[in-house]
């Protein structure tokens, strides 16, 4: 940001650039909540779906030659294998395990998959995944040009959002409530409690996928890219998950776009001096909101 | 033909059986109750006949048809309905939303849902008072009320109900049993695990069990032998 650009004009375009950033953490944050309101688990290897699609997506592109629409979708199917795989591999023999032995395999997931980019994919390092479309400015919103990579972020995230939070007003979205809280009494009434496991993993992985799929080609992408580094998601994800309750979808992303946007206010002159500032901002913010409202902004105070 | 036969059935958890070679019949339209003490092996019989355990041998005959080892999930389309040990009522949805999930399986017909949701607030208007409460925050004679309720919904022949008044007070244990007597007038066939004599007057049948083996299989009165009654029934 250029020096003497007026506060306000500044403020602005913090929101512009923190809703657009913000936009790959809900969808993070949404796939987040999904698993956690089915399996009460935190799921670290929720942005390592997206990177496999990436990386597998990437591939196909490249060196199957595929067309752009297939290389997504040849993606997208690796991203939700990886996520069946781990439901059926890790999540479903562990069913009776504590939640926080759940916590740390994920965790084990992530890092292994990571493992194996840095060794099969680490030469380039850096690659570069083609955008959707190629228009850099398909609008200016207070100075800040907006992509189409970035409108169809928005995009998704909102019918992504919309479409989760109507589920769980169904009737199956209440046998996924109803699996998680008893899952005896849920196979007594028919609710088959391994087929809700498989489908929500399946569209969590399915939810990472397309943040690593959108969100790539805005920069290039690394192993690992999503889950850390400059333009890791699982940590504001996570932040924006608790922020909106952890249970709430209309929730993930209203933290998400806030951690975004929270984190674009670190960038605002003022702060210039202070090392790490966009970080001490946003987890300043998540205690605030926790010691103020511990359910989340959105979540309920018993649930 | 008996609506359920079961014949040497043999279940266990890992490798140590539980049930040694159970056999017993339930006919259709009767009311029967399943004594023992604690450990005797009841819960078990009632989760193999459900379908939450599946019998290492033996047969289960539901219907005319096998039903060993076939899922929960399985059965309760066919018109078995288990209303748990322990409750375990939906906590954290509503009262109304309990029994939507009980009638899972014919929820594609609503008028079978509307009926049957009639039939349970009939039975027990205490839940139609408390359709919008959080089923965890319900007494625990409400929640048994709501467990027998949601397994109800399903529109079941067989309605299973382990330990129907465990920790209710003698009046809402009463309660409970003449809801039971009035399902089974109403033409389901019920079995009942029990640990409380006043569930006698409105049985057909006992069967009292002990230590996985069934030692006793008749009507109430013929409980004469005193060592019988005093060790199951307290009486
Ligand atoms: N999940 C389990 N794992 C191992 N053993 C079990 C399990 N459940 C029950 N048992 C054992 O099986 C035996 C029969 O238990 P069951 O629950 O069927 O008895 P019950 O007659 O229902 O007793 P209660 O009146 O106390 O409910 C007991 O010895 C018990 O310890
Ligand atoms: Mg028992």
């Amino acid at each position: 940001m250029v020096l003497g650009v007026s506060f306000v004009d500044q403020l602005s375009t913090a929101l512009v650039i923190g809703v657009i950033t913000g936009g790959v953490y809900a969808l993070v944050a949404l796939g987040l909540v999904l698993v956690y309101k089915a399996s009460g688990v935190f799921n670290f290897a929720q942005a390592e779906f997206g990177t496999v699609a990436v990386y597998a997506a990437y591939a196909a592109l490249e060196f199957a030659g595929l067309p752009y629409g297939i290389a997504l979708l040849v993606g997208v199917s690796a991203g939700v294998a990886m996520g069946l795989a781990t439901e059926r591999l890790i999540i479903r023999p562990l069913f009776d395990a504590p939640r926080v032995t759940l916590l740390v395999a994920t965790a084990g997931v992530a890092l292994l998959v990571i493992g194996v980019q840095f060794w099969r994919a680490n030469d380039p390092a850096l690659r570069v995944l083609a955008p959707i479309s190629n228009e850099l400015e398909r609008v200016r919103v207070f100075g800040i040009s907006v992509s189409d990579q970035r409108i169809v972020i928005l995009l998704v995230l909102a019918a992504t959002a919309a479409g989760l939070a109507l589920f769980f007003r169904s009737p199956g979205g209440l046998a996924v409530l109803a699996a998680s809280q008893e899952p005896t009494a849920a196979e007594l009434v028919g609710v088959s409690v391994r087929r809700v496991s498989s489908l929500t993993w399946g569209v969590a992985a399915l939810l990472g996928s397309l943040a690593g799929l959108l969100s790539a080609p805005i920069s290039n992408f690394s192993p690992g890219f999503l889950t850390a580094g400059a333009s890791g998601a699982l940590i504001p994800g996570f932040t924006g998950a608790v922020i909106g309750g952890m249970t709430s979808m209309p929730g993930a992303v209203v933290g998400g776009l806030l951690v975004g946007i929270v984190e674009s206010l670190g960038g605002l002159n003022a702060l210039e001096g202070i090392p790490g500032a966009r970080s001490l901002l946003v987890f300043a913010s998540l205690l605030v909101v926790l010691l103020v409202r511990p359910q989340g902004l959105l979540g309920r105070a018993a649930a | 033909m008996a609506l359920l036969e079961v014949r040497d059935l043999v279940v266990g958890y890992g490798p140590h059986p539980v049930l040694h070679g159970v056999s017993l019949d339930i006919e259709a339209g009767e009311t029967c109750v399943l004594f023992g003490l604690n450990g005797a092996g009841k819960t078990t019989t009632v989760s193999a006949i459900a379908g939450l355990l599946a019998p290492s041998s033996g047969t289960i005959t539901f219907d005319g048809q096998p039903i060993a080892g076939r899922p929960a999930a399985a059965l309760v389309a066919s018109g078995i309905s288990l209303s748990p040990e322990g409750r375990r009522v939906f906590a954290r949805l509503t009262v109304e939303q309990n029994l939507q999930l009980g009638g899972w399986v014919r929820r594609k017909d609503a008028a079978v849902a509307r009926t049957q949701r009639q039939l349970v607030f009939d039975y027990f208007p205490r839940l139609a008072e408390r359709g919008d409460q959080v089923a965890g925050t319900l007494s625990g004679g409400e929640q048994q009320m709501l467990a027998i309720g949601r397994a109800l919904m399903s529109q079941p022949r067989l309605l299973l109900v382990d330990e129907a008044s465990l920790g209710l007070s003698p009046t809402v244990a009463r309660t409970v049993f003449e809801v039971m007597d009035r399902i089974n007038d109403d033409g389901t066939t019920v079995l009942i695990v029990e640990q409380n004599a006043g569930v006698l007057p409105y049985a057909d049948r006992v069967l009292i069990m002990e230590k996985g083996t069934l030692v006793f299989t008749g009507v109430g009165d013929e409980i004469r032998d005193a060592d019988l009654r005093s060790t199951y029934l307290g009486a």
